[in-house]
C-alpha cells in the first residue's frame, strides 16, 4: 500500500475524539463515527463536545483531514477501524458494554474485507476473544487517556500495547504503519495481557496513590508535613519524578475504582489472592469522607447553627464533569446545615441539598460562613488571600485539602487551616 | 451502614417492646424512648423469663404484629462457654416469638467486640471475627435473627458503655469513680496506656431512638471515634472529686493484652445521622459523677477526704 491508510474512530465521546484528531494530525484521513446525527452535526461545524487544553486548536489545524459521520458507509472506505466509545460504570464499578458491542457490531458489518478492527475502548479481560471472529480477528489496544491531558496522551504516547490473538504473527501492515507514525515503541501481546495491562497500570497508579494517602494520614497525627517528604520519593529512580504521590480524597474518578473492582471480580472467580487490592479501595473510601469527619470534630459537633462554605463542585479542575464529585458527596451529607458554593463552571442546583445557595465568587461564598472547605482545586483559588477570606468568614476553620490556599498566608490570617498530609 | 426506610426520621411507631428492659442498657433504652413521646412497653426477666421453657410462648403473647422491637436482653458479658449457651438460648426464644409474631421492624443491641482485633479504625464494613466468647456471643445472635426472624432488621453495635447505673465493676470508668467514691486509690494497669473508645449509655438509646424513627436497616457502631486511654479516663475521674483522687499504677494481672488501642472511623454515624453528636467523654464523666451524687444525696467529696 503505497497511500497513507484511512481511519476511522467509532464513538466520538473523550477518547474517540480526541483520538481522531491526534491521528489526522498525524496526516491520516480520519473519519469520526457516531450514531447520534445531533453529535455528528456539531462536530462538522467545529463544536467540540468535550474540553481538553490543546484539542480545539488541533481540531481546527487538521480539519482538513477529519470527516464525521451518523452513517455506517464511510466505514467501508477505511483501513484500520478502532471501536471507541467510553465505557460507563455504574457503582459497583462494573462496565456498561452495551455501546461499545452495538458499535463493534456495527464496524464489522461496515469494514471491508482486509480492514483491521481495534477494540480501543476500556475493558475487562477476556472480552475482546469472546468476540472473535472466524473470517475477521479482532485486536485490542490499550488506551491510555488521562482526563485534562488527553491530546497530549494522544499525540506522544509513550508507548502502544496491542493484543491480538496470536502475538507471534505480525500486526496487520496497516494497523503497523499507523503505529509508526507516533514514532514510539509498540509491544504485541497477547489479547488477555493488553486487556490487563490497562488495569495493570492503574493498579499502579493506585498503589502510588495509596502510599501517599496513608503515610499523609500518618503526617497528620504525628507532626510530620508529607510535602516534604514527596518530593524526596520523587529523586529516587526506583519510585520516579512522575510518581502519583499527592495525597487526595481517596483515588478520584470511576475508572481507577472500576479497575479495582475488576480485579476483585476476577480474583473471586479464579481463587487468586487480591487483599492488597481490597486494601486499596478500603483506604479510599477512608480518605473520601477526610472532609466530613473534619467538619464534624472541628466545627460541627459544638455548633449546631454552623453556616458552611464549599468551594469547587466539578470532580477535578478544568472540567464541567461533577460524576464522582467529592464536593457534591460533601455536600449532599451537610443537610442540616446552611452551604453557600460557589465553582467556576457549574451551578449550585447541581448539589442536592435543601438549603444550599450559589455565589456569584469564592469570596461571597465565603462571606459569614464559620467554615470553608475547597473541594476543587481550581486555579482561580490558589489567588485568593486568606485575609481576605477571614475577613469575610465569621468563622476561622478552612478546610484545603489539595493545598490550594497559601497555608502560610492562613495561619498568619489566624484561620485554623488544615490540608492532607501535614499536623 | 445504615439505610433508612424514612429520611426524615417522621416514623412513629404505635409502641415500641424492648426485651431486655430491666438491664443497665435496656433501661436507659426505654428512659430515651419515654423522652422522645414513644408509647413503650418494657419487658424484663419479671414479664419473661428468655430461658424458662415457655419463653418463645410468654414473649408471643406480649407481642402485637407491627410492633417495633428492641431486644438488649443478655448475660453479659460472656465469658464461658456456658454463659455463651445461655445467650443463644435467649436470642433463640426470642427468634422464634419474632418469626410468630414479625415485628415492623426489629433492633438488636450488640457490642463491637464482634470485630477482628486488627481491624483498626474500626467501621461497620470491618470483618466480623471475634476473638471472644462475648464477641461470638454477639455475632451469633445477630446471625440468628437476621436469619431466623421476619422483620427488616437493625444492629446497633455499642463499644464500652458507661453510665451512673452501669452494675458493672469491670475495669474502665465505672469501676474509678467506685474506687475514687470508697476513698481508694484508683488502680490503672501498667502505665493505663491502651486506648479505647467509651460511650454513653444515653447516647446509645438516643441512636436507638433516632433509628426507629427512621426505620433503619444495616449495622451501627455506637461509637464516639474518640479512643482514650485508661490513663486520661482514671485522671478524668479523680478530677471530678475535691479533692482530686489519687491514681495509682499498679502491675497487670496479667500480660498486656494484645489489642493495645481499638479506634474507631465514625463516618457512616455522620452520614446516618448529621446532626447527631456524642457526649464528649470529659463531659460525660462529669455528668455521671453529679448524677451519682446527686443520687447518693452525697456532694462530690470523697469518702475519707480531709
Amino acid at each position: 500500500m503505497n497511500r497513507l491508510p484511512a481511519i476511522a474512530y467509532l464513538g466520538m465521546t473523550h477518547l474517540g475524539l480526541c483520538s481522531a484528531v491526534a491521528a489526522a494530525s498525524k496526516g491520516f484521513t480520519t473519519v469520526g463515527f457516531d450514531t447520534d446525527p445531533g453529535l455528528v452535526a456539531r462536530l462538522e461545524k467545529g463544536e467540540l463536545p468535550v474540553v481538553e487544553p490543546g484539542l480545539d486548536a488541533l481540531f481546527q489545524e487538521h480539519r482538513s483531514r477529519l470527516s464525521f459521520a451518523a452513517d455506517s458507509a464511510p466505514l467501508g472506505a477505511c483501513d484500520v477501524l478502532y471501536v471507541a466509545p467510553d465505557v460507563p460504570t455504574d457503582d459497583a464499578g462494573q462496565s456498561d458494554y452495551t455501546t461499545l458491542d452495538r458499535l463493534l457490531t456495527l464496524a464489522v458489518g461496515s469494514a471491508r474485507p482486509g480492514a483491521t478492527i481495534v477494540v480501543l475502548s476500556q475493558v475487562a479481560p477476556g472480552y475482546t476473544r469472546a468476540r472473535q471472529l472466524p473470517e475477521r480477528p479482532l485486536y485490542y489496544q490499550v488506551e491510555t487517556l488521562v482526563f485534562g491531558r488527553a491530546v497530549e496522551r494522544a499525540t506522544s504516547p509513550e508507548r502502544f500495547m496491542v493484543g491480538s490473538s496470536d502475538p507471534s504473527k505480525p500486526l496487520p501492515p496497516v494497523l503497523r504503519t499507523y503505529l509508526e507514525a507516533f514514532g514510539c515503541p509498540i509491544l504485541p501481546m497477547r489479547l488477555e495481557s493488553a486487556e490487563l495491562a490497562k488495569i495493570s497500570i492503574n493498579c499502579c497508579l493506585v498503589a502510588s496513590i495509596t502510599v501517599a494517602n496513608t503515610l499523609a494520614e500518618l503526617c497528620e497525627s504525628i507532626g510530620a508535613d508529607w510535602s516534604e517528604i514527596a518530593p524526596a520519593l520523587k529523586l529516587d529512580k526506583r519510585i520516579g519524578q512522575f510518581a502519583y504521590l499527592s495525597p487526595g480524597l481517596g483515588i478520584a474518578g470511576g475508572n481507577l475504582e472500576r479497575d479495582l473492582a475488576t480485579v476483585i471480580r476476577m480474583s473471586e472467580g479464579h481463587g487468586t489472592e487480591a487483599g492488597l487490592v481490597r486494601a486499596f479501595a478500603r483506604n479510599s473510601a477512608h480518605r473520601r469522607n477526610w472532609a466530613l469527619r473534619t467538619l464534624h470534630t472541628a466545627l460541627l459537633a459544638d455548633k449546631p447553627d454552623a453556616r458552611l462554605g464549599v468551594l469547587g463542585l466539578t470532580y477535578k479542575e478544568d472540567t464541567h464533569s461533577v460524576k464522582n464529585s467529592p464536593a457534591l458527596a460533601l455536600i449532599r451529607q451537610l443537610a442540616p446545615w446552611p452551604v453557600q458554593v460557589y465553582d467556576p463552571v457549574v451551578q449550585a442546583s447541581a448539589a442536592r441539598h435543601p438549603a444550599v445557595t450559589g455565589a456569584h465568587s469564592a469570596l461571597e461564598a465565603a462571606r459569614d460562613v464559620d467554615a470553608l472547605v475547597v473541594m476543587t482545586p481550581w486555579a482561580e483559588f490558589r489567588s485568593l488571600d486568606p485575609a481576605a477570606l477571614a475577613g469575610a468568614m465569621r468563622g476561622r476553620l478552612v478546610l484545603d485539602p489539595f493545598r490550594v490556599l497559601d497555608g502560610r498566608a492562613a495561619l498568619a490570617a489566624r484561620l485554623d487551616y488544615r490540608t492532607l498530609g501535614v499536623s | 451502614m445504615l439505610t433508612h426506610t424514612q429520611s426524615d426520621g417522621s416514623l412513629t411507631p404505635d409502641r415500641v417492646v424492648v426485651v431486655g428492659a430491666g438491664g443497665f442498657v435496656g433501661s436507659a433504652i426505654v428512659n430515651g424512648l419515654g423522652t422522645a413521646g414513644i408509647p413503650t412497653v418494657a419487658v424484663a426477666r419479671a414479664q419473661v423469663d428468655l430461658l424458662a421453657a415457655d419463653a418463645s410462648e410468654k414473649l408471643s403473647a406480649l407481642l402485637v404484629p407491627g410492633d417495633v422491637v428492641v431486644f438488649v436482653s443478655a448475660v453479659a458479658p460472656a465469658k464461658t462457654s456456658a454463659q455463651l449457651l445461655t445467650n443463644l438460648t435467649m436470642a433463640r426464644a426470642g427468634a422464634v416469638a419474632f418469626a410468630g409474631v414479625p415485628p415492623s421492624h426489629l433492633l438488636y443491641i450488640s457490642s463491637d467486640a464482634v470485630y477482628v482485633d486488627d481491624a483498626n479504625p474500626v467501621t461497620e464494613a470491618s470483618p466480623v471475627a471475634p476473638s471472644t466468647i462475648h464477641g461470638m456471643m454477639h455475632a451469633a445472635r445477630e446471625l440468628i435473627f437476621r436469619t431466623e426472624a421476619r422483620a427488616p432488621f437493625a444492629v446497633l453495635r455499642p463499644t464500652l458503655i458507661y453510665g451512673a447505673a452501669d452494675p458493672h465493676g469491670g475495669y474502665g470508668p465505672n469501676r474509678f469513680r467506685r474506687q475514687a467514691a470508697s476513698g481508694d486509690p484508683i488502680t490503672i494497669f501498667g502505665e493505663g496506656e491502651e486506648r479505647r473508645d467509651h460511650v454513653a449509655v444515653e447516647d446509645v438509646a438516643r441512636l436507638v431512638v433516632r433509628m426507629i424513627r427512621h426505620g433503619s436497616v444495616g449495622v451501627l457502631n455506637a461509637v464516639t471515634g474518640v479512643s482514650t486511654s485508661f490513663h486520661d479516663i482514671a485522671h478524668m475521674v479523680a478530677a471530678n472529686f475535691t479533692p482530686a483522687a489519687v491514681v495509682q499504677p499498679v502491675s497487670r494481672p496479667g500480660p498486656r493484652p494484645h489489642l493495645l488501642h481499638r479506634f474507631f472511623d465514625i463516618t457512616s454515624c455522620y452520614q446516618a445521622f448529621p446532626d447527631f453528636h456524642f457526649e464528649r467523654l470529659p463531659d460525660g464523666l462529669a455528668r455521671v459523677h453529679r448524677e451519682v451524687a446527686a443520687a447518693n444525696g452525697k456532694g462530690t467529696v470523697r469518702v475519707g477526704a480531709s
